[in-house]
């Protein structure tokens, strides 16, 4: 069993990526192996920070060759170094896994001796984790950049989701913080990822299913993210979601984690101060308003500014757009009951529901606790209006909506609480066509 | 003055209880013996008889083939109401004809969906904070105290994960507990005290489990609310990694 000092080195240089979810991958168990994983993702605790923990997120080694400035484990820091063998990975997963302490293993890794060496390993892991040890839980492998691309696809054959980290949202920021890294060294393998899990829904759906094999070799079943770090480097909203949007048409991601930069490392080009979580949390909403209520970040802010800090990025929107409200509950459709600052994508499903069996009021929404406060000044209830006319007041009602939010609904949307599964589930069981083209940002 | 239908919590004899007081419209279903009876309540024990259940359960898979699954939830709620909550949910369904989710505009559908999703979420929560012992026979074993009855729900669970290694999953408040032996998995009455002798590696792993939960949290980001919103501290009791704070 491995020492408690390593564990807390490794777990340390891991902890400040966002990503800890589960979800999105159904890989079932074997005949005689150990565990499976759950569609919509489970978290097993939650930590002193209110984050889920769902996955053992660790590091195989914190002995990086790089250099990025942000890093408290770059070459040039003074730090204790720390190493995990394939072996003792494995037995630190199974074990855990077995006491139902987690859903499966985050494993990424600093750059140990080179990107090739590093990827080999990192490799060797997995595969061991699945054939000796039979581990069908789930895996989220992190790709080393500038690595081999016959290591990386062997690797994804065998995990559930990879991610490769932008890190810094432009090219300039990730020349001067991240040297040996480039935009290109980072999309390269993001683009033969998409390649290859595209090629094997191909073959898989020549072959009939039969390339699916039980457990092994399934190309990325839970596809791949990212993470950004928001605030270390001067980028505007506007220009992170684009990015953002970006990539999620070209790399078919599966979601982009943005990460409020805090300072671990002194350093006189890194901001002293962090960037907060009201940014972070803005720009999770806006990430929603692209993934799943049919908004391009066009439509929510220009390219030079900064989401407000007032109200969400809805708000914003339906305040400068104001000719389309109010709507009417009882006719609108599910994209219209989308654009509707306060109605999610749970709300719009209930009352497309409800509706199909009484023309709803003001007092059935109440009872159906679908929140209001916002929402009342952008819709009627079969014609009546109950919120107010003077654009002045609405927007500083929706300030004050905003201030009286408890913190935790602050909170939903970060951390991967709300899976986007549980939201996808949500729209396809209200109407599908209009659903579908909400989903896919094709409306 | 109420028709009352004492029913022994079986989902049988509930369903029992339904086709006997279908049409009568003072009836009210329980199975808390210490009921605050009235001046007037008349009382009925019901026997459950497999056929009677049998026809109520067939017509309303027929009209929402998920109602079953929203009663058996309704009625394995810690709700002293539970019986009567999931008969007037038959009712609408009948009268309706439509799934009661679809009517939320009603008193009734809301109460019922929501026990139903209390159930559902705890059973959610339960199949990431169960924690597992390893005990010397190799049997894995993990306690549990939950606030619905739901051990059985568990199960199918970590038998799937499991496969060829023993397991129990023991609910402490309820006396029950579900084994599975490796192949099959059965749901036992369990006596008051049971010793267990753990593994010598047990203690490694849970030294190991707790220094890792601790070392992940982000010192900057302290948010003890969330945590506990999230993560209920009636739960506690059982998670290795909230032992000794
Ligand atoms: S590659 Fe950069 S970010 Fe990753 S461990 Fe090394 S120095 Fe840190």
């Amino acid at each position: 069993m491995i020492d408690e000092n390593r564990l807390k080195i490794l777990t340390d240089g891991a902890k400040y990526d966002v990503s800890c979810s589960s979800s999105g991958s159904k890989r079932k168990n074997t005949a005689d192996g150990l565990g499976n994983a759950a569609f919509a993702g489970i978290c097993h605790s939650f930590a002193a920070d209110g984050r889920c923990i769902s996955l053992l997120k660790i590091l195989m080694s914190n002995d990086c060759v790089f250099d990025c400035k942000y890093c408290p484990n770059r070459r040039s820091a003074d730090v204790p170094r720390a190493s995990l063998t394939p072996e003792e990975i494995c037995e630190l997963t199974v074990g855990f896994y077995r006491r139902n302490y987690i859903e499966g293993l985050f494993l990424s890794s600093a750059v140990v001796r080179n990107p090739d060496y590093t990827m080999e390993l990192l490799y060797k892991t997995v595969l061991l984790l699945r054939t000796v040890y039979k581990f069908n839980g789930y895996i989220h492998l992190k790709g080393i950049p500038h690595a081999d691309k016959l290591l990386t696809q062997k690797a994804a054959n065998l995990v559930d989701r990879m991610s490769y980290n932008v890190e810094l949202p432009s090219e300039e920021s990730l020349k001067l913080l991240a040297p040996q890294k480039t935009k290109k060294s980072i999309f390269t393998p993001m683009g033969e990822l998409t390649a290859g899990r595209a090629q094997y829904l191909a073959e898989r759906k020549k072959g009939g299913g039969r390339v699916e094999m039980k457990g092994l070799g399934r190309y990325l079943p839970a596809g791949q993210t990212t993470q950004m770090i928001v605030g270390a480097s001067p980028e505007t909203d506007g220009k992170i979601l684009r990015l953002t949007q970006a990539m999620y048409r070209k790399f078919d991601l599966k979601r982009v984690y943005y990460s409020s930069y805090i300072p671990v490392v002194q350093d006189p080009l890194l901001p002293d101060k962090t960037a907060g979580l009201l940014r972070e949390h803005r720009l999770y909403q806006a990430d929603w308003l692209l993934r799943f209520y049919g908004f391009t970040s066009e439509e929510i802010l220009p390219e030079d500014e900064n989401l407000p800090t007032e109200y969400d990025p809805k708000c914003a929107w339906a305040l400068k757009n104001m000719q389309f409200f109010p709507v009417e509950v009882n006719k609108a459709s599910v994209e219209e009951l989308l654009r509707v600052p306060g109605i999610g994508a749970k709300g719009a499903y209930k009352i497309v529901s409800a509706r199909k069996h009484a023309t709803l009021t003001f007092e059935h929404l109440q009872k159906m606790r679908i929140v209001l406060k916002r929402a009342k000044h952008f819709i009627t209830c079969a014609g009546k209006f109950f919120g107010s006319d003077d654009p002045e007041t609405v927007k500083f009602r929706l300030m004050l909506a905003e201030r009286t939010d408890s913190a935790e609904q602050l909170n939903l949307f970060d951390q991967g609480l709300l899976p986007p599964a549980d939201a996808e589930k949500f729209l396809l069981r209200s109407t599908p066509q209009n659903a579908l083209a909400v989903l896919t940002g094709q409306l | 003055m109420r028709n009352l239908y004492y029913v022994d919590g079986s989902p049988e004899c509930f369903f029992t209880a339904v086709f006997e007081a279908w049409k009568d419209g003072n009836a009210y279903l329980f199975s808390q013996p210490n009921i605050q009876t009235g001046l007037g309540d008349s009382w009925h024990d019901v026997t459950p008889d497999p056929a009677k259940a049998a026809r109520v359960v067939k017509k309303l898979a027929a009209l929402d083939s998920r109602a079953p699954y929203e009663i058996d939830c309704i009625l394995r709620s810690f709700s002293d109401e539970k019986e009567q909550i999931a008969f007037e949910y038959i009712r609408l369904l009948v009268q309706g004809g439509v799934p009661v989710r679809e009517r939320l505009s009603e008193p009734v559908a809301r109460r019922a969906i929501e026990l139903q999703q209390k159930v559902g979420a705890e059973t959610h929560n339960l199949k990431g904070f169960l924690r597992f012992q390893e005990t010397q026979g190799g049997v894995f074993y993990a306690p549990c105290a939950p606030d619905h009855d739901i051990v059985d729900l568990l199960m199918p669970h970590f038998v799937s994960r499991f496969k060829t290694v023993a397991f129990v999953i023991h609910d402490t408040k309820r006396h029950v507990a579900g084994i599975y032996d490796g192949r099959t998995w059965r749901l036992c009455a369990t006596p008051k005290n049971a010793e267990l002798i753990l593994t010598e590696q047990e203690d490694g792993f849970s030294r190991l489990w707790k220094q890792y939960y601790n070392q992940v949290a982000i010192p900057e980001r302290k948010n003890t609310r969330q945590m506990k919103a999230y993560m209920p501290v009636r739960y506690w009791k059982f998670m290795t990694e909230k032992q000794g704070e």
